[in-house]
């Protein structure tokens, strides 16, 4: 069990709240930015792991630079190009943030109080592990949310990220010693299919003057 | 006996290619045809180390790299030279294809020359990446090489840069990005879940995963194969996973086409293989999930191929549902079902490169790809018409092509474990094959032009470098046919090695 539980379990939470402002915020830059918070905890989370086990100072080295500077400065970089504001949503803000809080509050208890239906060890079902991966889990839904519920297509790639980090806590947590270049090709390619896919994106705006999902539908059945 | 032997082809394999894209993207910057030269020689040499890697294993030999790292085993040798002997065709027929279609940028200066490096490179780039997945022995490196694929093709498939490809694109890079995201979740919970009994690296390494399957969680078992079906399933274009795929298979260039249809959804089917089958021995119910997901797919690709248009977009649907058929083999978990689901792997990735690049021969001479644009393109086009009938033949099953007999096996298998709904399921499903390709054959190839395009005086026969790579497919799809047996050794040992698995061995 590592020495900083509490230190953890505040961090771990802390990635749901940044998870809902990255989804509910409708200005892409502050969308971006609590994209980068939620980066940053993760690198602290690690760290945190890391006085156990100092092998993961790497591991959190790598997580630095690549989601919490090159994915949101690809992001941000993109967005000042473009304009800030968000395509109208499919979900209003309103129902979206009493759904957001329905599912994250149902899927926490859920996964918390059964996790040990998916916990590979004995020891993942318990204590901060038991926290981290419920964490996961429900970023990662609010994250498959994001992209389902979002017309505008840097929204949709910024829920791809939360996806992406909710699998880094899971790693974290039930993975520790994973290798270094395990490590960094997982790394690596959330990067390299951000910034290509906001290449495409780049391309559907200079097509089609918009970034909105919903006018992609040339292609169908 | 497995004789386990340390050879620097199973790295060679990979980083030929991955090398030589590298020189294509920054020597054809110099001159256009450095690319298209080295696009040729990355892809032949890919194909010639797999041929040495293919004797090497059917001599009963486990090839090993990096430790144990990379791995090749016979089934490993069999998907390597699928992939590379669809890759050499593929950039064969690129070389003329990609100069035709002249690209534009919004000034509407053309800038073809200066985009060709960049596609032999990706092109290569997708080749390794590829081959690379087929090879590692990692778990957590199979979901990276699975995910390289995706990028080294995401701009591949939107190359023409227009707004079906770019939509094509968006889609492709989207969905299969979240879609393998799951596939590292489970990825993560079985190496967690197996680090409980194997030591360090052990842990990550497939081959040493099977032996201890039996002991995972039940609990935990259930959501790495739902994790798995659903991140690997996706990429192998299983429904109701699989809408990407038409839409990327038909706006990408044909020679992409090909390997997109041929092998790329073979490499992600052989990763849910190689993954899945190691819990079948202790959850034999997952055979019976595997045959209805399988026959699920075959039937929903071969109605939404029906309805289909467009050649390319009716080749797609036909490939998801030809792909069910490679499932479902798999999924009767007898020998001759594992047997017949690799023939099919075998049988089909030549026949639907074929088509795609049959297809894009006729791109090439009409620029139409819509059947009811076309017609009446036998007479001046009879090469790329014999392809194209003997590749629908193939996927439709009739004899004496390959694709008869793969499938044929996997009706046998089917009715051997007594499964006889889903041979129902996949005999209807081939009927409704052939009627969707000799339908479109019939339509492209006889009859009159049903538009300028198809009714031009200026129609010629694909030049000789597309036609080669055709012919080339086709006689593979003829000869695997009429001599069933020439696969055999390979097969055998592929099957072998997944069925042994299934057997508890």
């Amino acid at each position: 069990m590592p020495h900083n539980v509490r230190l953890i379990e505040t961090l771990s939470m802390m990635m749901i709240i940044t998870s809902v402002a990255a989804v509910e915020s409708h200005n892409l830059k502050r969308a971006a930015a609590a994209y980068c918070l939620q980066a940053l905890l993760i690198c602290g989370l690690i760290l945190a792991f890391a006085v156990g086990n100092p092998a993961l100072y790497v591991w959190a080295l790598v997580a630095l630079v690549t989601k919490a500077i090159l994915t949101p400065w690809f992001i941000l970089r993109y967005i000042s190009r473009t304009g800030a504001e968000e395509v109208r949503p499919i979900v209003g803000f309103g129902p979206s943030v009493v759904l957001v809080s329905v599912i994250l509050f149902s899927f926490y208890k859920l996964t918390h109080t059964y996790v040990h239906v998916l916990a590979p060890t004995p020891e993942s079902a318990a204590g901060v592990f038991r926290t981290n991966l419920a964490v996961a889990l429900t970023v990662f839904v609010l994250g498959i949310y994001a992209i389902l519920s979002r017309r505008d297509a840097i929204k949709t790639v910024i829920g791809l990220c939360l996806l992406e980090n909710a699998v880094h806590l899971s790693l974290v947590s039930l993975a520790p010693n994973l290798r270094e270049t395990a490590l960094i090709g997982i790394a690596t390619e959330v990067v390299v299919t951000v910034y290509l896919l906001l290449y495409v994106i780049s391309g559907i705006r200079e097509q089609l003057g918009t970034t909105d999902t919903f006018e992609l539908a040339e292609l169908h059945w | 006996m497995e004789q386990i032997t340390p050879s620097i082809l199973t790295q060679a394999v990979f980083l030929v290619p991955a090398g030589a894209g590298l020189l294509a993207w920054l020597l054809g910057r110099l001159r256009r045809v450095l690319s298209e030269v080295l696009g040729l020689l990355g892809a032949a040499g890919a194909l010639v180390i797999s041929c040495l890697l293919l004797s090497q294993t059917l001599q009963g030999r486990v090839l090993t790299g990096w430790g144990l790292e990379l791995r090749v085993d016979s089934l490993s040798s069999l998907l390597v030279m699928l992939i590379s002997g669809v890759g050499l065709p593929a950039a064969l027929f690129s070389v003329r294809y990609m100069r035709h279609r002249r690209l534009t940028d919004s000034s509407g200066r053309d800038i073809t020359d200066a985009r060709l490096p960049a596609f032999y490179g990706l092109f290569l780039l997708f080749l390794a990446t590829m081959l690379w997945g087929c090879v590692t022995n990692n778990i957590i490196m199979l979901y990276v090489a699975v995910e390289a694929t995706t990028i080294a093709s995401g701009l591949l498939v939107a190359f023409y840069w227009d707004r079906r490809s770019l939509e094509a694109g968006y889609k492709y890079l989207m969905l299969l990005t979240v879609g393998i995201t799951f596939a590292l979740f489970a990825c993560v919970l079985l190496y967690a879940a197996a680090s409980r009994y194997l030591p360090g690296v052990d842990a990550m390494l497939i081959s040493e995963l099977r032996g201890v399957a039996d002991r995972i969680p039940r609990s935990v078992v259930i959501f790495v194969v739902a994790f798995f079906v659903v991140g690997f399933g996706t990429k192998a274009g299983i429904a109701p996973f699989h809408p990407w795929l038409p839409d990327a298979h038909a706006e990408a260039p044909s020679p992409v086409s090909a390997l997109l249809s041929g092998v790329m959804i073979k490499m992600a089917a052989y990763a849910l293989a190689r993954t899945v089958t190691i819990f079948f021995p202790t959850y034999h119910v997952l055979t019976a999930f595997v045959v209805v997901l399988g026959g699920f797919t075959m039937l929903l690709g071969g109605v939404m191929a029906l309805a289909q248009d467009d050649l390319k977009r009716l080749l797609a649907y036909s490939s998801v549902s030809q792909m069910g058929y490679v499932i479902m083999g798999i999924g009767f978990g007898s020998y001759l079902g594992v047997y017949g689901g690799l023939f099919h792997l075998l049988t089909h990735a030549a026949a639907k490169a074929l088509l795609f690049l049959s297809v894009g021969a006729v791109i090439y001479a009409t620029s139409a790809r819509s059947i009811s644009q076309l017609g009446g393109l036998g007479r001046r086009m009879p090469v790329t018409a014999v392809c194209f009938l003997v590749g629908a033949f193939s996927i439709s099953g009739l004899p004496p092509f390959a694709g008869f007999m793969s499938k044929l096996t996997i009706f046998l298998a089917g009715a051997n474990s007594g499964m006889w709904a889903a041979v129902g399921v996949a005999v209807f499903t081939s009927l409704l094959t052939l009627v969707v390709v000799i339908r479109a054959g019939q339509a492209v190839f006889w009859g009159e032009p049903r538009s300028e395009a198809a009714a031009s005086e200026a129609i010629r026969e694909a030049p000789a470098s597309l036609w080669v790579a055709m012919a080339a497919l086709a006689g593979v799809c003829v000869l695997l046919g009429v001599y069933p047996q020439l696969a055999y050794p390979v097969l055998n040992r592929a099957a072998l090695s997944i069925a042994g698995v299934l057997a508890g061995h």
